[in-house]
């Protein structure tokens, strides 16, 4: 959605009705995620996709038949059963797609929160009476009803997805500002994870003392770069429930005041990187400070996932695997084949 | 060949991501013809080509480097002559005796170089095409079409070819097979696998849904997940070619890579493999003198 929201707004200020096609559920296998969008113009012009081309024919025959005046509809494409992909469907997993009319002030107040990086949700209910009131919920205002109250949820923590409200389907896709993944020591470790945690659509920061580290040579990719004292950064930068906390710092003087003050932070993930004999010290030395076990639980560490790891890049890849499952609730092992070694 | 002519042989090997073996020596006891910084470099084939020492010490250092490009591991080696040579050497030293009871001691770094492995990534999906892109960075060479010699093979091409993509792999013996799909979609793809004849054994090594299992996945997730199964899967020891076969120097009674031995013969119908043409001569000279006595 967020990909066609310019071309939206240029329609709009053209004047052009709209009908947008959204994908609010899937599984698996399917090539986009929920909340990927085709819409088509009055003029019969295209913008985005759904499917990647799988299905976007009939989606276009649809969005036409509402511009034409049809009801909005909820339509399912894929392999009900295996009858179905004998006869040839193109594709794997199964989507589930709303067509409806957008109204050309949920396209400009939705662009406008992009813009301004205000998180804002947009609520789609697909069933019942209201199916297609599209609107818009802002994360800065109080709920007014049930559905806001779902739609804040959901946006708090930057996901889209369905939700069942009153017996009534609800589709929340929530256009929240990138979430922060803030790297503290800048290491080589640091370069690795910056690049992965931005595919993974983390707005990243990289803080160390030391200013001669902290450089764009070493750090191209990077949101922003903060040469501060750790902890005196984290006091002052905004956490919220999204929030990945990856402490490479290795070293007691930054990691420790850091820690104290990151596991009091409603942070998704806080790992630290060092040997497990590293791991137990500072953890002596944290309770030394006050800290609880309690939170103490809530630090992963040694950080990244065990997978043999031995470049910065692969244990980059061990610390982003660890967060998307500490994030998504895997499995606790790191993998139940037991042919994929566990390294140290 | 001299030591620039080494580097650049082995330049050229890295660059067609052939595997090869940098010999160097890092330590010396006089006498010994060999200097500190004189280097061999070693092909697959066991061909040394480069100066560590000459015939007292090649044999030793062509039997090593096959060893370590077969578990990729580096080794300090240390030869001389029986007895004076393990003194002084230290655990993590492979301590080897020449045959050349004149010679001094030696110290020979051998450094396997592996190519980056090849992952074949079949598909367009978002997931397949953030995979191709950061796999890169991890050190893994990257096609988009199928290549015979592929390590890995993620197949995500959500219908167009999967079976024929999986059941080239599985057939190949490509050591890593992964299939992304929906649970209902992999066991329809199995199906057909089975029904065109793949066995069992060959179906359970599709690794379906590929990667870790970090719960339900945005796309760009779903790419991590494959990428650190990538990561076990490389560093488990599965990637790395057999180890060599060696026989015992009847004579000296030193292990040699038969590979690569160049002095051989035959004798009764069975090929013996020397160190080199001194302890040829010899055997062939008085064979029964070498052979283990028959018990009556």
């Amino acid at each position: 959605m967020r990909d066609i929201l310019p071309t939206l707004e240029r329609w709009t200020a053209d004047g052009l009705r709209t009908a947008v096609a959204t994908v609010v559920s899937t599984e698996r296998s399917a090539p986009r995620d929920p909340g990927a969008a085709l819409a088509v113009s009055e003029g019969g012009e295209v913008a985005g996709s759904v499917t990647g081309g799988c299905v976007e024919p009939a989606v276009y025959q649809e969005a036409q038949e509402v511009l034409g005046g049809g009801e909005p509809r909820l339509r399912t494409y894929g392999i009900p059963d295996e009858d179905a992909f004998e006869v040839g469907l193109p594709c794997g997993g199964t989507v589930r797609i709303f067509v409806g009319l957008f109204e050309p002030a949920t396209v400009t107040g939705l662009a406008d929160a992009v813009r301004g990086e205000r998180p804002v949700a947009l609520v789609l209910p697909v069933s019942g009476a209201e199916a297609n009131a599209a609107r818009l919920v802002s994360g800065d205002q109080p709920a007014e009803d049930e559905v806001a109250r779902h739609a804040l949820e959901l946006l708090a923590y930057g996901r889209t997805g369905m939700v069942e409200v009153e017996g009534e389907q609800v589709f929340v896709s929530s256009f929240a500002p990138r979430p922060n993944m803030y790297v503290f020591g800048a290491v080589d470790h640091a370069a690795a994870l910056a690049e992965i945690g931005r595919f993974l659509g983390y707005r990243v920061t990289v803080c160390d003392a030391r200013a001669r580290f902290v450089t764009r040579e070493r750090f191209p990719d990077v949101d922003e770069l903060v040469v501060e004292w750790p902890d005196a950064f984290l006091r002052r930068a905004p956490v919220d429930e999204r929030t990945a906390i990856c402490v490479l710092t290795h070293d007691h003087k930054f990691d420790v005041p850091l820690l104290k003050v990151a596991l009091r932070t409603p942070a998704a993930y806080i790992g630290a990187m060092g040997s497990r004999r590293t791991t137990d010290d500072r953890a002596e030395r944290l309770r030394a400070e006050g800290v609880t076990d309690e939170e103490l639980a809530r630090l992963h560490a040694p950080i990244g996932l065990r997978i043999g790891a031995r470049t910065p890049e692969e244990v980059a890849v061990a610390i982003a695997a660890e967060l998307v499952r500490s994030l998504r609730g895997g499995a606790r092992e790191a993998s139940s084949r037991p042919e994929v070694g566990v390294g140290a | 060949m001299n030591r620039a002519d080494v580097l650049v042989r082995a330049g050229r090997l890295a660059a067609e991501g052939v595997p090869f073996v940098l010999a160097t020596v890092v330590s010396v006891e006089r006498p010994a013809s060999a200097r500190v910084g004189d280097r061999g470099l070693v092909t697959e084939d066991g061909e040394l080509v480069g100066w560590v020492g000459g015939a007292c010490s090649e044999p030793i250092v062509v039997r090593e480097a096959l060893l370590t490009l077969a578990d990729g591991e580096p080794r300090l080696l240390r030869i001389g002559p029986p007895g004076r040579v393990t003194e002084g050497a230290d655990a993590n030293t492979v301590v080897a005796a020449s045959s050349c009871a004149s010679e001094g001691i030696v110290e020979v770094l051998v450094v396997p170089q592996l190519p980056e492995p090849l992952l074949v990534v079949l598909g367009g999906s978002p997931a397949a095409e953030t995979l191709a892109r950061l796999a890169p960075e991890v050190g893994w060479r990257v096609a988009r079409e199928p290549k015979p010699e592929a390590d890995a093979v993620v197949v995500a091409t959500m219908g167009h070819g999967d079976e024929d993509a999986l059941a080239a792999a599985l057939e190949r013996g490509t050591g890593y097979v992964g299939l992304v799909a929906s649970a209902k979609r992999a066991t329809v793809v199995l199906e057909e696998l089975r029904g065109r004849g793949v066995d069992e054994e060959a179906l359970a090594r599709v690794r379906s849904p590929a990667g870790l299992d970090l719960g339900p996945s945005t796309q760009a997730e779903i790419a991590v997940a494959v990428l650190a199964e990538l990561v076990a899967w490389r560093h488990s020891g599965t990637i790395v070619p057999a180890a060599p076969e060696l026989a015992i120097d009847p004579v000296c009674g030193m292990e040699v890579a038969v590979g690569a031995a160049k002095e051989t013969t035959v004798h009764d119908g069975v090929t013996y493999y020397f160190c080199g043409a001194g302890c040829r001569s010899r055997f062939e000279a008085d064979p029964a003198r070498y052979l283990p006595v028959e018990t009556p």
